[in-house]
């Protein structure tokens, strides 16, 4: 039996897997990790299983992280904050540079669970507090693609600020003479609601005022559209996005 | 500050089930999100599963204060095939809206259905060695098997999940 499994030489997809269970010796081990270091592919089969058996001991009973370890990382985490801010102002990083590493680690929080989103970019866009323009959000929503659900926008709102911005979380790409135009329903409504048309490379910005106070579970989507938006003032393009919104206090 | 909240609880989970041992636990999660965050900016998406990279790296630091504490090593055959059973219908019954949004739905529950295929003794190795983080010595000592037998049945398992997989 031995003799079989040991005939067929170990592919790298195979040593991922032992190394996500344990299952390689010491040296086996070391020279697996020395390799994982700058191997992409050998790092994507090793998170690859360990997602797929994160969903056993995503099984287990939750026992509740205490308040105090809570309060510990938070404290860990905002002297990290302070000390990287200090250092970026040392070198005097311009802003797009700190923009790009945001985003590099928003890849990751964006990544962990849809569950986490909303309060993963709210942990995100707390540790760049050198961006002065955000504040605590208040509402929060995240669009999706409605194919493959990955998520492309996320709407924001601040209390402070009185205004919801769109905010793209990766490039975006708008065919020539077309627009993605920005709406909002909420319960109750009878048709959707335009709050604007979105520009390439920008931020769109509506002020909340204008609005009726946003509700738990609104519905938010970007359909495309013409340059000038929706001839009818409904949506008439397909959707290329769309979410539901989470109050958040 | 919410994402402590929901991660940190299946981290600590999943750490104390390795380490029966709540404060080094509590170690460990302080830890595992003191280099996540240092480590955020390494993450891509071409490296796969963000939440595999997170579990990845909490998981190594308990094997490695593991070195530094005792346990006790439990068999348990019952809590631990009942994980991968009875379990999957109570969970889609309820749908969690937003976690089906993001994660791949038949990628998580394929796993179960091809766990199912393996033999129990077989499952128990892989179960023992992930969920419980023991080594296949302990694990061979556990179920009186000669540590070469637990070896290839692990090998085994893993080869066979993974054509099941795809």
């Amino acid at each position: 039996m031995n003799q079989d499994t040991n005939s067929v030489p170990d592919t790298d997809d195979d040593l991922a897997g032992q190394y996500v269970l344990g299952a390689l010796s010491p040296e086996e081990q070391a020279i697996f990790e020395a390799r994982l270091t700058n191997n992409v592919e050998l790092q994507k089969a090793v998170n690859q299983w360990q997602a797929h058996f994160l969903s056993i001991t995503d099984r287990l009973d939750p026992l509740q992280a205490p308040q105090p370890l809570s309060a510990r990382i938070e404290r860990s985490l905002d002297e990290l904050e302070q000390q990287s801010i200090k250092d970026a102002q040392k070198r005097s990083i311009k802003q797009p540079q700190v923009l790009s590493s945001f985003w590099q680690s928003l890849a990751l929080w964006r990544g962990i669970s849809a569950t986490c989103l909303a309060v993963a970019m709210v942990f995100a866009i707390q540790l760049q507090t050198i961006e002065p323009i955000m504040s605590e959000p208040t509402y929060i929503a995240v669009l999706v693609a409605p194919e493959n659900k990955t998520p492309g926008w996320v709407i924001q709102t601040s209390q402070n600020t009185n205004q919801m911005q769109l905010v793209p979380l990766a490039a975006v790409q708008i065919p020539e003479g077309k627009a993605l135009q920005f709406w909002t329903k909420a319960e109750g409504w009878d048709a959707p609601v335009s709050l604007g048309l979105v520009k390439r490379g920008e931020t769109l910005n509506v002020d909340i005022n204008t609005l009726p106070p946003l509700t738990e579970n609104q519905l938010f989507e970007l359909t495309l559209e013409q340059e000038t938006g929706s001839p009818t003032g409904k949506p008439t393009g397909p959707i290329t996005s769309i979410g539901r919104g989470v109050i958040m206090l | 500050m919410q994402l402590y909240e929901q991660e940190s609880s299946r981290l600590l989970t999943v750490v104390m089930r390795i380490l029966k041992n709540r404060p080094l636990a509590e170690d460990v999660v302080h830890d595992a999100f003191i280099k996540i965050w240092k480590n955020a900016n390494t993450y891509h998406k071409d490296l796969g599963s963000a939440r595999g990279w997170v579990y990845t790296l909490a998981r190594n630091l308990a094997l490695n204060a593991l070195k530094y504490s005792q346990r006790q090593v439990l068999a348990e055959p019952d809590f631990l095939l009942n994980l991968c059973d009875d379990k999957v219908l109570e969970t889609e019954d309820h749908p969690d809206e937003l976690s089906e949004l993001a994660q791949d739905p038949l990628a998580q529950a394929s796993l179960q259905v091809c766990l199912e295929h393996l033999e129990p003794e077989r499952k128990l190795c892989v179960l023992h060695a992930y969920v419980d983080g023991y080594t296949q010595d302990e694990i061979a000592t556990l179920l009186d098997k000669p540590l070469g037998t637990v070896k290839s049945w692990i090998k085994r398992s893993l080869r066979a999940l993974k054509e099941c997989l795809e």
